[in-house]
Formats: C-alpha cells, sequence, structure tokens
C-alpha cells in the first residue's frame, strides 16, 4: 500500500495528516492541478456535487448515496473549508483523492478557497487549533491558488462555483486568465467565483460586495455563444438540495445538508450518466450516531 | 536553572524551563506537556527541590495551561523518586482544588487521587489526610467542592479507623453545607463513598446522609442524590432498602420538579433488581407506572426506555395486567422521542411474556410502530425483528410482518431499507427457500437497481448471503441468470453493481456455473467505453482467479487482464496490472 493509499484511508476515518505528509500532499497535488485549464474539461459519467463546507462526515453520507471514488467519478464545484468543523480533514481527503485518481476527481475553486475568507469563517482557526501553527492552512492555502476555475463536460454543461461576469462572454476568455492567485476584489475571477443567478433582466449588483447577480438573459445568451447546454453551479443554500432555474438552462446543487448543522436542509448531488442523463440524489445530514464527536449534545441531556 | 544552559545537551531543556515563565501561552501550554521531559534532565532530587515548588507558585496561569499542568502532575511520582517521596506534588494539586475553573478543579481532584493511591500509609496520615481537612475548612466553596471529590479516596486510602471516622464526619459535614454546590457535589459522591464503607457504617451513617440530601430544598442537589438509589439499593439489604430507599423513591416519583422525576425513572430497575419481584410489584410498579403516564414527554422518555428491564424482572401476569395497558398507550404517544425510546426497547419483552401474550398484546404495538412516521422509530423496531421472530414463530411471522416489511423495503428512507436488508438472510433461513423466493425473491433483486449506492452494495452482500444459505443449485436458478440479465443497465454505476454482485456470488455457486455463465460476461464487460466498469472488470476478476482452474486462469482471464493493462485510462492500467500480480502469485502456487 502506498503512502497516499494509507491517507487516504486515515483521512476516511476523519483524523488529519501529520503537518509534514501534509507538506508533502500539497507539492504532489500541486503537480497535478498546474496541469488543468481554467476550464477543466471532464468526461461523463460524472457525479456533480456543490459546497461541503467542512461537514466531514455529510460528506461520508454523500459518498454512501453515490457511491465511493474512483468506482464513480465526481466533480466538486468548491467550497470544501470554512462553516463546518472539519474543514481540514475534509479538504486533505479530497485533494488526497484527486492526487491518487487524478482522472477519477475534478476539484475547482469556491468563494473559500482564499486566504481572506478562511481568516474570518474557520479554517484558518482550525488549523490553528488542530495543528498549533498555520503551516497547514498556508500549504493548504497556496494550493487553492491552482483550482481549476470551471469545467466543461463534454462540450455541454458548464460548471462553475458562483456563475458568469459582465467580462466573460466565452470560455476562452475564462482559458486566459491567470488564475495562480489569491482570489482579486473584482474582475473576472472574481466573479466566476461570486455571482448569483436572479430573476432579474441583465446585470445587476450583488449583495455580497462581490460578483454581479445576473439575469435569464444573460445565461441564454453565455449558454447560445458557447454552444453549452446547461450552467451547473453552486455557491448558494437551497433547502430541497437542487434549484432550477431560466427554463432549465442552469441549475443549483447544493451538497451540504442541515447547513452550518442549523440550517435543517436537504442536500442533492447530480448524478449523470454516459449519455448525460440527469438524475438528482437527495441526502441528510449524517445521523447522530455515525458522527465521531457530537454536534450537539443528544434531546434528553440539554437540561442536565 | 541558569547553570543548565552551560551544557549543549541540556539546551532544549533550558529553553523548556525558560518556556514555562513565556509570555506565550502557546509556549508556557508546550512546555507543561513536556514536564516530565525537564524533570528526567533535572533528576529526581532537583525536581523536587526545585521544579515543584516554581511550579507551587505559578496557579495564577490560563486555565488552559493549569488543566495541564494538574493532568501532568497525576503521573508524576516517578519523577520525584517514587511513592516515599509522592507528598511532594500535594501542595501544587492542593493549590489547584480551589481554582475557579470546573475542569481544573476536577482533574486536580483526578490527579490527587490517582498519587493517593500510591502513597505509604505514613504520609497518607502525615500528609494527604490534613490535606483533606483544610480543603474541607477552605473559606471559599470551591476548595470544599474538590474536597467532596476526594473523601471517597482518602476513606479507602486510609488506614487507621479513627482517619477514616474523620473523613466520614468531614463528608457529614460537607453534605449539610451552606452553599448549595457543595451539597451538590456531596450528593455526587454518595455512590463512591457507600462503596468505600462498611456495611454496619453504610446504614448509620451514609443512608441518613442520603435521607438528608433527598430531602433538600434545591431540586439539582435531589437531583443528584436520586442517582444513588439504585447503587445504594444494591449495596444495602433487602430490608434496609425497603426502610430507606424505597420511600425515597417513591415520594421522588411525584416530585414536583420533572428533571427529578426524570432521574428516578432510570433508577428504578435497578431497584427492582435488588428487591425481587413481589417486592417489586407492590412497591416499585405503582410508581413506574405513574412515570409512564408522567405529563412531561422526557420522563416518559425515560420511563418508557426501561420498561422492558422492568418487565423482564417481574412475572408475566404483572406485566400483561397493568404494564401492557400502559405500553399500548405509549405507542401511539404525542411525542416520537417517546415512541421511539418504547420501539428500541419492546420487544425485549417478548421473552418475558412468552408467545401467546406477545400475539395477542404485543404484535399489535409492534406493527403500528412499524407504520410510525418517524424513520427513527420504524428503525428501532426492525433492528430488534429477531427477538420477536424467537419468540412468536415464523408462521406468524410470514402473516403478520410480511406485509409490513414488503412495505418498508421501499421504504424512502434509505437507512430504513438498509436495516431490512440485513435483517433478510436471517428472515430467509426461517422461511425456506420455497417461501422466501416467493416472498422477497423480486425485492432482493430490485434493491440491486436502487438509487442509494449503499443500498446496491448491501443488496449484492445480501445475495451472496442468500446463495450461502440455499446452495448452489438454488442460487443457480434464482439467483444468476436474474442477476446476469442486468448487466446491460444503460448506467454504468448499476452496470458496476451487477459486477460486484457476480463476484460475491462465484463462491456460492458450482465451478461450471462460474465458468460457463458468470465469466463470460465479466469479460465481455472489459469492452465497455466507461473507465470506471473496466477497472471494475479487473478487480473482479482478481477476486475470481483463486476460484477457477489454473487453465481458466491462463487462458481466460490473463489476457482479458493483459488488454486492460494497456488501455488507455491510468486507473484501468493499475487495478489491471494490480490484479495479473496477484495471478502471477496464485497460479505460481
Amino acid at each position: 500500500m502506498s503512502d497516499l493509499d494509507r491517507w487516504i484511508e486515515q483521512l476516511k476515518r476523519c483524523e488529519p495528516l501529520a503537518e509534514k505528509n501534509v507538506k508533502v500532499l500539497c507539492e504532489k497535488a500541486l503537480e497535478v492541478l498546474v496541469e488543468e485549464s481554467n476550464v477543466q474539461r471532464v468526461d461523463a459519467p460524472v457525479t456533480i456535487c456543490g459546497d461541503i463546507h467542512g461537514q466531514f462526515f455529510d460528506l461520508m453520507e454523500l459518498f454512501k448515496v453515490g457511491g465511493e471514488c474512483p468506482q464513480t467519478n465526481y466533480l466538486f464545484m468548491g467550497d470544501f473549508v470554512d462553516r463546518g468543523f472539519y474543514s481540514v480533514e475534509t479538504f486533505l481527503l479530497l485533494l488526497a483523492l484527486k492526487v491518487r485518481y487524478p482522472d477519477r476527481i475534478t476539484l475547482i475553486r469556491g468563494n473559500h478557497e482564499s486566504r481572506q475568507i478562511t481568516q474570518v469563517y474557520g479554517f484558518y482557526d482550525e488549523c490553528l487549533r488542530k495543528y498549533g501553527s498555520v503551516n497547514v492552512w498556508r500549504y493548504c492555502t497556496d494550493i487553492f491558488d491552482y483550482l481549476s476555475l470551471s469545467a466543461l463536460i463534454d462540450n455541454r454543461i458548464f460548471c462553475v462555483h458562483g456563475g458568469l461576469s459582465p467580462a466573460v462572454s466565452t470560455l476562452d476568455q475564462i482559458r486566459t486568465i491567470d488564475r495562480k492567485q489569491e482570489v482579486p476584489h473584482d474582475g473576472a475571477m472574481c466573479d466566476l467565483l461570486w455571482s448569483d443567478p436572479e430573476d432579474i433582466e441583465g446585470w445587476g449588483l450583488s449583495p455580497r460586495g462581490a460578483g454581479y447577480l445576473f439575469g435569464g438573459d444573460i445565461c441564454t445568451n453565455f449558454n447560445h455563444t458557447n454552444k453549452i447546454e446547461l450552467i451547473c453551479r453552486a455557491h448558494q443554500l437551497v433547502t430541497e438540495g437542487y434549484k432550477w432555474m431560466f427554463n432549465d438552462q442552469l441549475v443549483t446543487v447544493w451538497s451540504a445538508p442541515n447547513y452550518c448543522y442549523r440550517c435543517g436542509n436537504v442536500a442533492a448531488i447530480l448524478e449523470l450518466d454516459e449519455h448525460l442523463n440527469k438524475s438528482f440524489k437527495v441526502f441528510e445530514a449524517a445521523p447522530q450516531d455515525v458522527r465521531g464527536v457530537p454536534a450537539k449534545k443528544a434531546a434528553p441531556d440539554y437540561f442536565l | 536553572m541558569e547553570d543548565s544552559k552551560t551544557d549543549d545537551g541540556l539546551y532544549p531543556i533550558a529553553i523548556l524551563i525558560d518556556e514555562l515563565k513565556n509570555e506565550d501561552v502557546a509556549l508556557r501550554l508546550n512546555s507543561v506537556r513536556r514536564l516530565s521531559t525537564i524533570a528526567l534532565a533535572l533528576g529526581e532530587e532537583r525536581t523536587r527541590r526545585e521544579l515543584i515548588p516554581f511550579i507551587s507558585e505559578s496557579n495564577d496561569d490560563e486555565d488552559e495551561v493549569l488543566l495541564a499542568l494538574a493532568e501532568e502532575l497525576g503521573r508524576f511520582i516517578p519523577y520525584v523518586g517514587g511513592p516515599d517521596y509522592g507528598h511532594i506534588l500535594l501542595s501544587p494539586l492542593e493549590n489547584l482544588c480551589s481554582v475557579e475553573e470546573t475542569v481544573v478543579r476536577d482533574k486536580a481532584v483526578q490527579s490527587l487521587g490517582a498519587i493517593a493511591c500510591e502513597l505509604p500509609a505514613k504520609s497518607i496520615s502525615e500528609f494527604l489526610v490534613p490535606l483533606v481537612k483544610r480543603l474541607a475548612g477552605g473559606e471559599w466553596f470551591t476548595s470544599r467542592i474538590s474536597c467532596c471529590g476526594l473523601l471517597p479516596v482518602a476513606h479507602r486510602v486510609s488506614r487507621q479507623e479513627s482517619e477514616q471516622q474523620e473523613v466520614r464526619g468531614l463528608y457529614r459535614i460537607l453534605s449539610q453545607d451552606d452553599t448549595p454546590m457543595v451539597r451538590r457535589a456531596a450528593a455526587q459522591n454518595l455512590s463512591a463513598m457507600a462503596e468505600t464503607v462498611e456495611q454496619d457504617v453504610l446504614s448509620q451513617e451514609i443512608c441518613p446522609i442520603f435521607i438528608k440530601l433527598t430531602q433538600d430544598d434545591q431540586d439539582s442537589v435531589r437531583l443528584l442524590a436520586v442517582q444513588c438509589c439504585g447503587p445504594l439499593a444494591r449495596t444495602l439489604s433487602k430490608s434496609e432498602c425497603l426502610s430507606s430507599v424505597v420511600p425515597v423513591v417513591q415520594r421522588f416519583a411525584q416530585d414536583k420538579s420533572w428533571r427529578v422525576r426524570y432521574n428516578v425513572a432510570q433508577q428504578l430497575y435497578m431497584l427492582c433488581a435488588a428487591l425481587g419481584a413481589d417486592c417489586s410489584r407492590v412497591e416499585i410498579v405503582p410508581p413506574f407506572l405513574k412515570l409512564l403516564r408522567d405529563s412531561e414527554a422526557e420522563v416518559r422518555v425515560a420511563a418508557a426506555s426501561k420498561v422492558a428491564s422492568v418487565s423482564n424482572l417481574l412475572d408475566a401476569e404483572t406485566v400483561i395486567r397493568v404494564v401492557l395497558p400502559c405500553v399500548k398507550v405509549l405507542a401511539a404517544d404525542s411525542s416520537q422521542y417517546v415512541r421511539s425510546a418504547l420501539a428500541a426497547v419492546v420487544m425485549e419483552m417478548a421473552p418475558a411474556l412468552g408467545k401467546a401474550a406477545t400475539i395477542e398484546h404485543l404484535l399489535p404495538v409492534f406493527l403500528s410502530l412499524l407504520k410510525d412516521d418517524v424513520p427513527d422509530v420504524r428503525l428501532n423496531i426492525i433492528s430488534k425483528l429477531d427477538q420477536v421472530n424467537q419468540v412468536i414463530g415464523i408462521d406468524l411471522l410470514g402473516e403478520s410482518l410480511m406485509p409490513a416489511i414488503e412495505n418498508l423495503a421501499d421504504d424512502n428512507h434509505w437507512r430504513v431499507r438498509l436495516a431490512i436488508i440485513k435483517y433478510i438472510p436471517l428472515l430467509a433461513t426461517q422461511l425456506g427457500a420455497d417461501v422466501f423466493q416467493q416472498q422477497l425473491g423480486q425485492q432482493c433483486m430490485r434493491w440491486l437497481e436502487d438509487q442509494v449506492f449503499c443500498i446496491r452494495e448491501a443488496a449484492t452482500q445480501n445475495l451472496q448471503k442468500l446463495a450461502a444459505e440455499f446452495g448452489p443449485e438454488w442460487a443457480k436458478e434464482h439467483l444468476v441468470p436474474q442477476v446476469l440479465a442486468m448487466v446491460n443497465n444503460s448506467h454504468y454505476l448499476y452496470r458496476m453493481t451487477i459486477l460486484t454482485a457476480v463476484a460475491a456470488l462465484a463462491p456460492a455457486v458450482s465451478h461450471e456455473v462460474l465458468c460457463n455463465s458468470m465469466l463470460p460476461v465479466v469479460i465481455s464487460c472489459a469492452k465497455d467505453k466507461v473507465p470506471n466498469i473496466k477497472f471494475t472488470v479487473a478487480k473482479m476478476l482478481e477476486r475470481l482467479v483463486p476460484l477457477v482452474d489454473a487453465a481458466v486462469a491462463e487462458h481466460t482471464i490473463k489476457p482479458c487482464l493483459m488488454e486492460l493493462a494497456d488501455d488507455s485510462d491510468a486507473d484501468v492500467q493499475f487495478f489491471a496490472q494490480h490484479a495479473l500480480q496477484s495471478c502471477e502469485v496464485v497460479t505460481a502456487a
């Protein structure tokens, strides 16, 4: 058994890797990711997943429903870290799978894969708590810069974390971005990771303070120009796990059930078979007894 | 400590010592965690003379550091020169016993307990007992709370009767302390105290304290006292139990605080065990029934979860007459947690009731809980189904439960389906091949095409168990053709399940079926256009090699694997090569 296979086994038990192994893993990951395009080509069949946000045991639940990697091919559309209790284990597991099976799993960047955001929403603190230093955070955030920005499945389905950008009308424009940097505050790269679809005409200001709101006409134009039939994105909590918009030209997929351990939402993944037939698999948060550490105390204990 | 820097080998140690005083809490914490290393480097003598006094002065630190310190000191006897010098460690821990933070105090008490067990008799009288007295007389309540935790240990390790008496005297005083927090600590340690004393002391001294604590005007104290009912009942004689514990329990069952009632509900079955069936029927069953009908759902949860353990200590007639009516009501309780608690244990009542009563009274309860809206309730029932089989037998099970099981086989909640699948092999054993095939055969195949991966996986393992149970001929007729027919599914994940099912069935079928029907199908999948299917073929062939003749391995399996090893996909190459390697090992052997 190789080191890598051992690390994957270890991470599947939700045990973080030693700091020196994280360093080695990230070095190997860099070699794989640097070769990928900003619009990474992916072949069907593949299962598309949305935000995970460090909810490790819910990711295990996802694999129980969708199948294990490498048997099932996966595409994760970013936001692996922050908010949940296990960002370190979650991201390292996905990264280790990427290094071990580069053709079976694709990871693209979300707006939380950033130095600035992770310092506010938990990943930085979690690294500091679990390792006593920020080295692991530094290794991981350096790798974030190499994650691809989007993916294109069989030239027909475009996958991106957030949405579209007024600075981008063709996929080739995305291909020319120099992505190896911290997520900028504005511009095409920022918008791809931050924008949201909205029932408006044209472009609108985003309440998030980064990216834009884009309407159905923008989506139609983009799909037409680039000869694609669907935009698949994540980034927004949808309580049913997935949500169609713009006459089925865009779909939001959300894969963090009971988001932040309190939202009460279900999660979904989108299974594409080899003929691009779509089927959504909806799943719930892992029950209390399969989680390592109880997220909250069992009901009858809270008052004692 | 300065001079240790002169020696290069000791330099890291000097850094650790310096860091004990560092401003950065992370560095101090790190240093405390390695206190034993420092002590080893200093030697026993200097550890006693310099390190421990230094530490004794430093309890002004962050709680995190103090907690680590309290923990480390508990393991420190070897570093100060063994048990004869163990008393040196008492002083820094004594300081930690009076800090504000509860976790630090608890850890200090725990460490003191560990050290006390190793101390020689002389140190006990000279150092430990005076320490306990100082804590008991402490002005601030924190040290008195710590004292309560230490008294049971002190009593156990004291050799002299007079000292033991003194310790018990302190316990009595603290149990009447003005501060409720201290009385709470006393109540918390009552069971531990009861375990260390002789039988006569127990009834003469500890029981009155217990009674007094149970009458405390603070419900948080009563709450903790009630937890001693069970342990006390086990140690006291039956008559003493009747005279001192039972009245308390009966009163508690009607306490105005529902938290107290909740706790007493959890204690009752221990009392039943101590009192025996006849006595329990008269004394314990009435309060128990009251708790089963309590107005608070939490209390009903606690009582319901004990309904089987209490029933099993009683005679069947009493259970049927008085407990069962309550159970029927609970099965329709408005709280899902009550129904869930009941579902988890209600099956266990079957052996106590016997066959006829189970069929008449319990079966309707099972069936209604199996149809409950909440998946947890259904799951709790299913996971205990085997217990009811043993009592009511298979005929009736087939008639009454089968419709429910067929229903649950398509349950929306995949964990319910999983629980049912796991139960299938057991059911198969009892139903026999024919009945099974008729009632559940098709369902077992449908599970192979379930939406959820781990149901499909469980379905393949289920087939393996069925084949092992009913034999190769049955499998050849009822499993193999049906499974092979599904291999052309248009979705790669479902084709993969079929390949897995084939490999799972392989050990249980004849060589002829394996080589003539199954192997060709697996080999044909090597031409699939999805790489995931191709490497699954490689993995499955690897499992088949040990089951086939050397000739088949050489002429059928190996060429296929060689071709896959040249595939353009890296993962297909990897798994094919891996399979080829184990091929070599098997054929060489």
